[in-house]
């Protein structure tokens, strides 16, 4: 079993590399209009460690009794000082159809509690607000179309601790094809994912067309 | 704790992973296995097709997940350390691994209170975002009982050694055990976490008559579903005042380029008149 570790590693760097390709051939179609900024990091390349020979097998022993339940640490503010961003974070959800659930004020942005916490060493702890809604001042997100490459995001989390995050792209994706598979991604190295709406506006289904999502990895 | 296996399982292993290395998606010929001890008072050995492969493996004990090339495996349970599996006090059994399923072989007590061995397989389809699984074992020594959840059943009826699947929302269930019909616990209740994209079994083992009924908590990671998108924002503002910015922007420039002609053909009426 801790043969398969590599292996796993190396499925989570080429899923990494495939993500990378897919938001840099988004901004290259969708972004570019808009000037969204954009890098194009060079994946490390991640050939998987070789197995080693063994001859024996650990077979892992539990005690099978009620475990505690496992401590979440829950962001609980979202701070891009460069574009004016502070606002406080709670966790939330899935509505019944099945999308993620937002706190109903824009100026409050949701953490999706089932995945990866402000902890995180794997996968992407996501974040989201909307930009507007009916009868609330526009939202701090707005500006979220304005963040550039290589901007810090500081998230605080219920335990005190403070993490600082750095964006690596901003991509606009239309919503029927926001790749939710790789951006609520529970593996693979690890990643803060910011999500609010943008583009045009569709008065009749009362949606944007568009989410606007940054993507920062974890300041070095 | 750790225990290490004979050799013959582990060459089997390691041809297991073997295949799974170049087909990284792939693990069609492989199956997962989990022992559960749940025979109390009773630490056995553990042999797999002759070979011992786990030493002194204790009541309320959970072993694997091991990764094992799918096929028949003979399992055997014997004293502590006996010799070899030559005089089981359990089996010799058969079980029967298929191909990329989860299984939890669970040496338990029947009914009637006799050691038994019964190969359970775990349900690992995907949940529903937000949801997650879960499956009550009733392993133990005990008429049949109701699985209650925050005080109202919630599984009816469930007899040894049968099991019952449900999923629920993600979150904490406290979880309690009462005898068929009625509502006052034999076990807990107990805070269980059902988390999403987790299967998490709960067995019911011991023997009433001895009063030691006890619950044992397996967990499997299952493939979990991702919310299918995120709609955030319903008014409109934005791209409101977006439209009136660049209605100013325009506006602004229009009259830029106004006053420029304005500026222009005055200047040029001058030079006229000065002309003159």
């Amino acid at each position: 079993m801790r043969a398969g570790t590599p292996r796993r590693h190396g499925r989570d760097g080429l899923a990494m590399a495939t993500l990378i390709g897919t938001v840099v051939a988004a901004c290259l179609t969708a972004c570019a209009p808009t000037g969204a900024g954009v890098t194009t990091p060079s994946p490390s390349p991640s050939t998987p460690a070789p197995v080693p020979p063994t001859d024996v097998v650990e077979v892992p022993v539990t005690s099978a009794a009620v475990p505690p339940p496992a401590a979440r640490i829950a962001p609980d503010r979202l701070v891009i000082e460069s574009i004016g961003v502070d606002m406080p974070v709670v966790d939330v959800g899935v509505e019944p159809g099945g999308q993620m659930q937002l706190p109903v004020d824009p100026a409050v942005a949701g953490w999706y509690r089932y995945g990866p916490d402000a902890a995180a060493t794997a996968g992407h702890v996501v974040l989201a607000a909307h930009v507007d809604a009916v009868d609330y001042p526009i939202g701090p997100l707005a500006n979220l179309r304005d963040v550039a490459v290589g901007s810090t995001i500081a998230v605080m989390a219920a335990d005190g601790s403070t993490r600082t995050w750095v964006v690596e792209s901003l991509t606009y994706y239309e919503k029927a094809a926001l790749p939710t598979d790789e951006l609520f991604a529970r593996e693979g190295d690890p990643a803060l994912v910011v999500i609010t709406c943008g583009g045009p506006f569709d008065a009749s289904t009362g949606h944007y067309r568009d989410n606007v999502v940054a993507i920062a990895k974890p300041q070095s | 704790m750790r225990k290490t296996a004979a050799a013959g399982l582990a060459v089997g292993l390691i041809a297991a992973l073997g295949f799974a290395v170049p087909a990284s998606a792939s693990t069609s010929d492989s199956a997962q296995l989990s022992v559960l001890h749940g025979i109390p008072d009773t630490p056995v050995d553990v042999y797999v097709n002759g070979a011992l492969t786990l030493d002194d493996f204790q009541p309320g004990k959970l072993a694997g997940p091991l990764t094992l090339p799918a096929g028949d495996y003979e399992v055997a349970l014997t004293a502590p350390n006996a010799a070899d599996a030559s005089s089981p006090i359990l089996g010799p059994a058969t079980i029967t691994l298929t191909a990329d399923g989860d299984f939890t072989a669970a040496a338990y007590l029947s009914e009637s209170g006799q050691p038994s061995l019964k190969l359970f397989q775990n349900d690992t389809a995907a949940t529903a975002a937000g949801q997650g699984r879960l499956t009550v074992r009733h392993v133990a020594a005990a008429p049949a009982v109701d699985v209650l959840a925050g005080g109202s059943p919630v599984i009816e009826d469930l007899t040894n050694p049968n099991e019952k699947t449900l999923d629920l929302p993600a979150g904490p269930v406290s979880a309690s055990v009462a005898l068929a019909g009625t509502t006052e616990p034999v076990l807990g209740p107990t805070d269980v976490q059902i988390q999403d994209g987790v299967l998490t079994i709960v067995y019911a083992w011991g023997s009433a008559e001895d009063e030691n009924l006890a619950l044992a908590v397996q967990t499997v990671s299952v493939a979990h579903s991702n919310p299918g998108g995120v709609p955030s924002g319903t008014a409109g503002y934005l791209a409101q005042r977006d439209t009136t910015m660049s209605f100013i922007a325009l506006a602004g420039a229009g009259a830029l380029a106004i006053a420029a002609a304005a500026a222009t053909a005055l200047a040029m009426r001058r030079r006229q008149e000065a002309r003159r």
